[in-house]
């Protein structure tokens, strides 16, 4: 998952929590505040009625009468003053039923006893219980649409400001690891940012690709250099192995011992020749001006090889319908590549065996060559390495890839061509080229 | 015929020499750029074999100079560099050929051979081979004028055992000559039997094949 997301995902969540917490206790809440703010209200009123009483007396509410008692007109608050015993003694707030014009209704009742002229009375100071919790739903919707635009608001801010401080790290990939080709030839400059972490990154990124550059580099140098100072004293054993082998009135035994060490020196040869091939096809040493129709070519490497197919009697059945032109191609390198290939099928196969090279356009764009052979095939474990420089097959023949694959490898990466092996072992490879238009 | 071997490795310029002299060619030996240059100036050579690695100087500006002083010379490049380049400017200058080492000096041999049929026109005749013989510029072999059907490969490892006749060429040397360096495989000298094989089945149906030898262990030869 992209870190963007990841980002995107983790605070719309947080948020969504908090709305749903938020949801759960705004109920409770809102109706705590209503009755903490009646309770509130209540003794308000109390405190007035006794300063009321304070300053005009408890007949101005009684009027002469023995009780007192007044409502609002739908009943929502009363207020009561009665003669009550003289050891009652109440100071509270609870809720209560009350009998109104014959409507049995729930309050919230203040009841407070106190002294006048000697007689006990209860003050009691009432207001429904619906009218206490009227205005809870309103407020609990209000609170709760305000509370999702501010979470959108901060939701975008949140992400407008993730987004422009995860720029850089977003161009840093894009920059330096996406669809990058290795060796990585062209240098970049830094990627701006003002967070030190990305700007670490950059340059630690940096720093690594011009290591692995330089170490391509000298590993390019030395196979150049080691391969082509052996050539030297190749040449000057070879030479001297020659002269020998053409004195006159050599001994028998002698000829076959120089033999066997030009056959061991043209072991060595082919080893450092590949090598050198192969950085220079790596370095890219070799022109790449040509035109060439592979049904030609491969015509030609067949015909190169036929004492192999014959040795082994492997048919070889060439199925190229397309009369493709390539251009912009290095012939020699294409006829290695090719060479290779074909002689690989042939040197893996079984005696009789066959060959099948065909090819095919895919689109407008993609042109494809496979060469399918009978052969023993490459175990599923093998498959990944056969590319690699002097692995072996693991066969108890001990015949190994040696260095021809890493040549095919290295022409393909040269002239970028799509290479793909398939196989089953013990039924054959196959080899898919594809050339790009 | 007169050479001149410009090769700062003395070993090798030796044992190029040796081989040359035993083919009957004049070897002259020079290991410096400066003491080629000299030669050159001084004496005139049928063929000159330029190292372009040279230690005081490159063996290319010996080609350019070399021209000028020995026009009718013919000139082949040895060289350990391989470089594309170099092969190209080396021909652009008016080289007759390009060997890269190492190289066989029987293909080395055998490529003078060609530049002196081709370059000194020397005359070419049908090379006799037991009871049948060779049209080596018409890629022929002929029983009684009547042509043998050999494919290319055969015909050129018949020509290249006819051109070092008598001598036994290993089967390294005769693989290298028929496929190439692009021949990476080091078991390809093995073919050479079957070829072989198929050489003498074809001409066997004509006439004997005794002169074709197999020494066992070594290789093949001519024997005339």
């Amino acid at each position: 998952m992209k870190l963007s997301n990841k980002l995107l995902l983790f605070t719309s969540c947080s948020k969504l929590i908090i709305v749903i917490i938020f949801i759960l206790i705004l109920p409770l809440l809102v109706q705590h505040i209503a009755s903490q703010y009646t309770n509130y209200i209540l003794e308000q009123q109390k405190r007035k009625v006794l300063i009321d009483l304070k300053r005009n007396g408890l007949n101005y509410y009684l009027q002469g009468d023995t009780e007192y008692g007044s409502y609002t007109m739908l009943k929502e608050e009363y207020i009561a003053i009665e003669p009550t015993s003289a050891d009652l003694h109440l100071d509270n707030i609870k809720e209560s039923k009350r009998i109104v014009e014959n409507d049995t209704l729930n309050y919230r009742i203040l009841s407070f006893t106190f002294q006048d002229k000697g007689q006990a009375y209860l003050l009691e100071i009432g207001k429904t219980v619906n009218s206490i919790n009227q205005y809870n739903k309103p407020l609990q919707r209000f609170t709760l649409y305000t509370l999702i635009v501010l979470i959108a608001l901060t939701l975008i801010i949140d992400l407008t400001f993730l987004r422009l401080v995860i720029q850089p790290l977003r161009k840093i990939i894009r920059m330096r690891l996406f669809n990058r080709k290795f060796p990585f030839k062209d240098q970049q400059p830094l990627i701006k940012t003002s967070t030190s972490d990305f700007r670490y990154l950059d340059e630690s990124l940096l720093i690594l690709m011009n290591q692995v550059n330089e170490a391509f580099e000298k590993e390019k140098e030395f196979t150049a250099n080691a391969s082509h100072e052996l050539m030297t004293p190749i040449s000057i054993l070879q030479s001297k192995m020659e002269n020998l082998l053409s004195e006159d009135e050599l001994d028998e035994a002698l000829a076959r011992h120089i033999v066997e060490m030009m056959k061991t020196l043209t072991r060595l040869k082919k080893i450092s020749g590949s090598l050198l091939l192969i950085s220079r096809i790596d370095n890219e040493q070799f022109a790449k001006s040509d035109v060439v129709y592979p049904k030609d070519l491969i015509q030609d490497v067949i015909e190169e090889l036929a004492i192999k197919l014959e040795e082994k009697q492997i048919e070889s059945i060439s199925k190229l319908t397309i009369n493709k032109r390539l251009t912009n191609v290095n012939k020699d390198l294409l006829f290695h590549l090719f060479y290779n290939l074909i002689n690989n099928a042939i040197k893996f196969n079984v005696d009789r065996g066959q060959i099948v090279i065909q090819d095919a356009m895919l689109n407008t764009d993609y042109y494809e060559i496979i060469i399918q052979d009978t052969g023993i095939g490459i175990d599923e474990k093998q498959l990944p390495l056969i590319f690699d420089r002097f692995k072996k097959s693991g066969n108890a023949d001990n015949m190994g890839y040696g260095l021809g694959l890493t040549i095919v490898k290295s022409i393909c990466n040269y002239h970028h061509i799509q290479l793909h092996v398939q196989s089953i072992k013990g039924r054959g490879s196959t080899f898919k080229l594809l050339f790009f238009n | 015929m007169k050479v001149l071997i410009v090769e700062d490795e003395k070993t090798l310029a030796y044992e190029i020499g040796e081989f040359l002299k035993k083919a009957f060619y004049v070897c002259d030996l020079a290991h410096t750029y400066q003491e080629g240059a000299e030669k050159i100036a001084l004496n005139k050579y049928d063929f000159i074999l330029i190292d372009l690695g040279l230690p005081d100087g490159d063996g290319l500006d010996i080609l350019r100079k070399a021209k000028k002083y020995n026009e009718e010379a013919a000139y082949i490049i040895l060289t350990a560099r391989g470089n594309l380049d170099d092969r190209i400017t080396g021909l652009d200058l008016g080289a007759d050929d390009y060997l890269s080492k190492p190289f066989y000096l029987l293909e080395l041999q055998s490529r003078m051979h060609a530049i002196a049929r081709r370059k000194f026109k020397l005359q070419d005749e049908l090379l006799p081979l037991g009871a049948f013989r060779i049209d080596l510029p018409k890629r022929l072999i002929l029983f009684d004028n009547t042509p043998i059907d050999l494919s290319r490969k055969e015909f050129d490892l018949l020509s290249y055992l006819l051109l070092h006749k008598n001598r036994v060429l290993t089967r390294m040397q005769l693989s290298e000559h028929i496929w190439g360096s692009y021949a990476i495989d080091e078991n390809d000298s093995n073919y050479i039997d079957a070829h072989i094989k198929n050489i003498r089945k074809k001409l066997g149906v004509w006439a004997n094949t005794e002169w074709l030898e197999t020494v066992r262990g070594v290789g093949y030869r001519i024997k005339l």
